[in-house]
């Protein structure tokens, strides 16, 4: 096992070098002079000359791959174009939000898929199963922009239960974190419909129902127990889509998270940011699946590592 | 009386339906996805037609006007389809007319090319037959009307999907293809690569990619494109993996066939089923994606008629015209609907475990 962590960790360097050289390029192979994207631009010729002293972006390329690896390492990923300020602080303050938000929305997910899933599975060809499985399907092709902005139109401007846009209590976390869980609930329930109509099918489970075991609990402790496996494995992998759709949903509910301060310095142009930005969400997601991949082996007993 | 004995039962000379096209026709889901498809491609490939007017024609007096009632009596008690013109005050207020006029179908009107020359007419479905404008699912903010530019973004839509999954395919599966049947080497850094790709949750990739290469529709094609790459490339390797070592791949090899006659006539032809699936829900990422980078500013630029741009700029006004945003928001979730839809039951029909 330990061996194994270790291997898994090792793995996980090229990728993240590869994420830095990734965002490295990015501004390197953007049209324009890099000074000039990375200064801004209404940048000073005195700004421009410090930024390529700092950057080394009169050196070689490789010279300045191994001076961005190395500020990166340090902490140092530049200054907004915008604010002037370090790009670390800024998300710093917008990325507690993004979190927020994203288990907003996988505590949605989890209240509405997982029961889905399990009742589709346990009454399958059902209406049951048709309708959960096919509201799942409208689920996953619904642009989540789209859903947000319906859910304000409907829940904000028409019923004003909820605020239209904006953070601070909790009741601000409502329409996003419902709007940004939704696609995952529709993966989640086809997930555990699926898992669950696996193990239903064992022997054990067989077993169990013909030694008069009550339904209810062969549904739950047998069955939903050992389902309940692969579900959770996706449902970490799940964080990783949720901070892809929290990049749109952060835009339609103008919520302060790394989202949109990802598309707002886009459409502004302040690469320092964006680069930051990519950096910390691609960072966080590698993250991610590495401990659900640690963990998969501490849910499941039957998985060695060897 | 002594009947003629019958002929053996012979083997019908029709060739027989495969049994996977046989489950598709079979299920409801499938039959759904097609038709959902079918009506998209039939709206991109005769946008002109179906749209009344042109998608980027505007009509200062008729900005937001909510989708129109159609009357089914005119003036003096006549059946037929019948409207009113429609108008904002200054205020924002809807105004309708007092007059009523027909609607027609098959009526001439703007002229129109099509399909780079090829198509050329200036027929269109229906049209109403006075001097005001008839808007079927209302105006946008500069008074043009909404379905024509729905139909319009259809076909923006459609190629999108198209070049896009056309990218992935064509660079994602041969290196996938490569990747796993020769390993070493090339596999160690393919994997790498697609790695880092994969890093980049969804549609980070494509933002990603826009960021660099700018904002733009054929951007948006190139970036959506580039985004299917390794999932292409990680699936194909996958199944490789899985047929490399079968007996019928040794056969071939004792045989003395090239690498590339294995990989191509027995390895690839094998490994196809799990690319059609993929291909179709592809589309339906593709145009979800598209339709993304639209509405973040980061996809198609105005006028252009793309439904996540459209959706954008409805959300202004959500309040008052929520058609605006409405309209787009439905059609791309039908059309991807329709290709989550055949994605699904072509798994389920090509799945040889699948037992019914």
């Amino acid at each position: 096992m330990a061996t194994y962590i270790a291997r898994r960790l090792l793995t996980v360097i090229p990728t993240l070098l590869g994420v830095l050289l990734a965002v490295f390029l990015m501004v390197r192979l953007a049209p324009g002079d890099p000074a000039q994207l990375l200064a801004g631009e209404f940048a000073t010729p005195e700004t421009l000359a410090d930024i390529r002293q700092r950057f080394g972006l009169d050196q070689p390329w490789y010279t300045q791959l191994g001076l961005y690896t190395l500020n990166v390492f340090q902490g140092d990923l530049g200054e907004s174009v915008r604010t002037r300020q370090p790009v670390t602080h800024e998300l710093a303050d917008y990325f507690p939000n993004t979190l927020r938000l994203t288990l907003g929305a996988m505590l949605v997910a989890l209240l509405i898929g997982v029961p889905a899933g399990i009742i589709a599975a346990i009454r399958p060809g059902t209406i049951f199963d048709l309708l959960a499985m096919l509201g799942a399907l409208i689920g996953v092709s619904m642009p989540v922009f789209w859903f947000g902005l319906m859910a304000i139109l409907i829940f904000s401007v028409q019923l004003g239960w909820f605020p239209v846009a904006g953070t601070g209590t909790l009741w601000h976390l409502i329409l996003p974190a419902i709007t940004l869980g939704t696609g995952t609930a529709a993966i989640l329930a086809r997930m555990t419909r699926s898992a669950m109509l696996e193990v239903l099918s064992q022997d054990y489970i067989r077993t169990a129902r013909a030694k008069g075991v009550a339904g209810r609990v062969v549904v739950f402790k047998h069955a939903l127990r050992n389902a309940l496996i692969p579900v959770v494995t996706i449902t970490g992998l799940q964080f990783g889509g949720l901070l892809e759709g929290a990049v749109i949903t952060e835009t339609v509910f103008a919520w302060p998270g790394i989202g949109q301060l990802l598309v707002g310095s886009i459409l502004a142009r302040d690469y320092p940011v964006v680069q930051g930005a990519v950096l910390l969400i691609a960072v966080a997601f590698i993250l991610i699946n590495l401990v659900v991949d640690l963990l998969y082996g501490a849910i499941d007993p039957r998985i060695r590592y060897d | 009386m002594i009947e003629p004995a019958k002929t053996a039962p012979t083997v019908p000379t029709k060739r027989e339906i495969p049994r996977w096209r046989r489950r598709l026709a079979r299920s409801p889901l499938a039959i759904a996805g097609f038709i959902f498809i079918g009506i998209f491609v039939l709206v991109a490939a005769f946008a002109p037609l179906i749209s009344p007017y042109s998608p980027v024609e505007q009509n200062l007096r008729g900005t937001y006007v909510p989708p129109m009632r159609v009357e089914l009596r005119g003036p003096e008690g006549q059946s037929g389809l019948w409207v009113r013109e429609v108008t904002r005050t200054p205020l924002g207020q809807v105004e309708l007319g007092q007059e009523l006029y027909p609607i027609k179908f098959f009526v001439r009107g703007e002229p129109w090319v099509w399909w780079g020359g090829l198509l050329q007419s200036d027929l269109h479905l229906f049209g109403v037959d006075g001097p005001i404008k008839f808007y079927l699912l209302g105006s946008d903010e500069q008074g043009r009307d909404i379905l024509s530019r729905l139909a319009h973004g259809a076909w923006i839509s459609l190629s999108i999907g198209l070049i896009a999954v056309s990218i992935g395919l064509l660079i994602g599966v041969p290196v996938g293809l490569v990747s796993g049947y020769f390993g070493g080497t090339f596999d160690l850094i393919a994997q790498r690569i697609v790695e880092v790709m994969l890093s980049f949750p969804g549609i980070l990739l494509a933002i990603v990619l826009v960021a660099t290469l700018g904002t733009g529709l054929t951007n948006v094609m190139i970036a959506v494109g580039i985004a299917a790459i390794p999932v292409y490339a990680r699936l194909v390797r996958g199944s490789v993996l899985s047929l490399r070592d079968r007996e019928y791949v040794e056969a071939s090899r004792a045989l003395g066939n090239r690498d590339s006659r294995i990989m191509l006539r027995h390895i690839l032809p094998n490994a196809l089923s799990p690319i059609i699936v993929q291909s179709s829900l592809q589309m339906a990422v593709a145009i979800l994606f598209a339709a993304g980078l639209g509405f973040l500013g980061l996809g198609a630029r105005p006028p252009e008629p793309e439904w996540g741009l459209m959706l954008a700029r409805g959300r202004e006004y959500l309040a008052t015209a929520p058609h605006v945003a409405t309209f787009p928001g439905l059609a791309i979730m039908f059309v991807a609907l329709g290709f989550n839809l055949l994605g699904d039951a072509l798994r389920d029909a090509l799945d040889p475990r699948a037992l019914r």
